[in-house]
């Protein structure tokens, strides 16, 4: 027979000794999964392309657990030809959020960017671009992320849905960490090219969805920009973006004016 | 995000802003107790965490309906309860909470003797034999106060009752379960 006085006490104190099973590890899948389908309006439909997240973040995760492996980590660098960089094709794209806020952080100046990233910022000098409309530094990033924003004007036209022609992007790129995920739907074209003597990747078509994550397999939410026409590539301790450029040669003018 | 550790709240508004790593650490900080409440519907490891991660998910989406200054925990297992419930098959065979085994007995009770120890653990089996002779209702309310010790207010999101029917709910759960046991009343 058991006391009723005691039953309340005897419950609590069987909380220490019960077997749940291991909780597992939510946060890198959901984070996965919202990374692959940005924030949508609560009204929208709750339909998620999981199966694509899930592959995607299962190639994530398996990457991004070799290149914790130095030896790995060049192999596959080397299989890419950038290192801290890597493309994947997959078989369709969420919806981007054009015409949103891009999210590139706080506003600031050219001197305050330079002063806040933890690399040398390179800035484009291309005439037909001038000056930055708008300069951001995006200080959650690791080493920072600075971003460059050019207005459209008439000698500027964009092919975004947004008001922003160009947009270049830089953050830093240790041999220690990271590595870059760009996915790419099935009508975008991918091309190698050589940017400022290094190895690079023109990007052509359709929207597609920038994301990256470290070598622990944490992948970092990095939105959808203009989900244009983009050429990446890496130079020194930095991966370098250009969104929007209309073509492939005026992408690769405004990097090889960038010091 | 350094320095002391933000507030539920702060989070969910950092969130809103599009901030995901605020997002991570609200997974972070109840990615457990979504998944415990999930296993004691679901009953099965697979079908709780993947109820889990998709209440995540859900929730994220929906945080537009979320009340600013909320108690957001309430809001996230309402969520969980409905996935987990949303997932169960009446075929599956679940797998009832346990004891730990008994290398994993809890601190304080290495000073007793092995016979208070045996003793004890026969009395913990007993207990939990009459729990899981209860119907699934009174079992959720009993593990959602004692095990997982939810709040009055979480309770109610997760057995999808008002929440002044908790105290109700709860006196009857313990009154079948001193039947079971046999309990002597006082008075």
């Amino acid at each position: 027979m058991v006391d009723e006085k005691d039953l309340e006490q005897r419950l609590g104190d069987l909380r220490p000794y019960l077997a749940y099973p291991p909780t597992p590890n939510l946060v890198g899948a959901v984070r996965a999964r919202l990374v692959t389908a940005p924030r949508r309006p609560w009204w929208s439909s709750f339909v998620i392309p999981r199966r694509l997240a899930l592959a995607a973040a299962a190639v994530l995760i398996v990457i991004g657990g070799l290149l914790a492996i130095p030896q790995t980590r060049d192999t596959i660098a080397h299989w890419f030809g950038v290192k801290g960089v890597i493309v994947n094709t997959v078989p369709s794209l969420p919806a981007g959020p054009l015409g949103q806020s891009l999210r590139l952080g706080q506003r600031t100046t050219l001197a305050g960017a330079q002063a806040g990233a933890r690399f040398q910022v390179l800035v484009p000098t291309d005439p037909s671009l001038g000056q930055p409309d708008e300069v951001y530094l995006n200080d959650t990033m690791p080493g920072g992320e600075v971003s460059f924003v050019y207005r459209t004007r008439p000698d500027l036209p964009t092919s975004s849905k947004t008001t922003v022609a160009i947009l270049v992007m830089e953050i830093q790129g240790g041999v220690n960490k990271n590595f870059f995920g760009k996915m790419i739907g099935p009508d975008t074209t991918l091309t190698e090219v050589t940017v400022n003597g290094g190895p690079g990747y023109w990007i052509e078509g359709s929207p597609h969805v920038f994301f990256f994550t470290d070598a622990q397999g944490a992948v970092r939410d990095e939105d959808m920009r203009l989900a244009t026409n983009t050429l990446l590539w890496q130079q020194g301790d930095r991966t370098l973006r250009i969104e929007g450029a209309a073509t492939r040669a005026q992408a690769l003018q405004i990097a090889a004016s960038m010091q | 995000m350094e320095g002391r550790p933000l507030e539920d709240t702060e989070l969910v508004e950092r969130t809103k802003q599009g901030d995901v790593n605020a997002y991570a650490e609200l997974v972070a900080r109840y990615q457990e107790v979504a998944f415990r409440v999930a296993y004691q519907i679901a009953g099965l490891e697979a079908d709780a965490e993947e109820a889990a991660q998709e209440a995540f998910i859900k929730a994220y989406y929906a945080l537009g309906r979320f009340r600013p200054g909320a108690p957001w925990r309430p809001w996230l297992l309402r969520i969980v309860a409905n996935e987990a419930r949303n997932r169960r098959s009446a075929s599956a065979r679940r797998t009832g909470l346990a004891l730990r085994a008994a290398e994993a007995r809890a601190s304080g009770d290495t000073a007793l003797s092995p016979e208070v120890l045996v003793q004890a653990r026969a009395q913990r089996a007993e207990l939990l034999d009459a729990i899981h002779q209860l119907a699934e209702p009174d079992q959720l309310a009993l593990t959602y106060r004692y095990f997982l010790d939810l709040s009055e207010e979480e309770m109610a999101a997760a057995l999808d009752c008002a929440r002044g029917t908790v105290k109700s709910r709860l006196s009857r759960a313990l009154g079948r379960l001193r039947e079971v046991m046999g309990v002597v009343q006082h008075g």
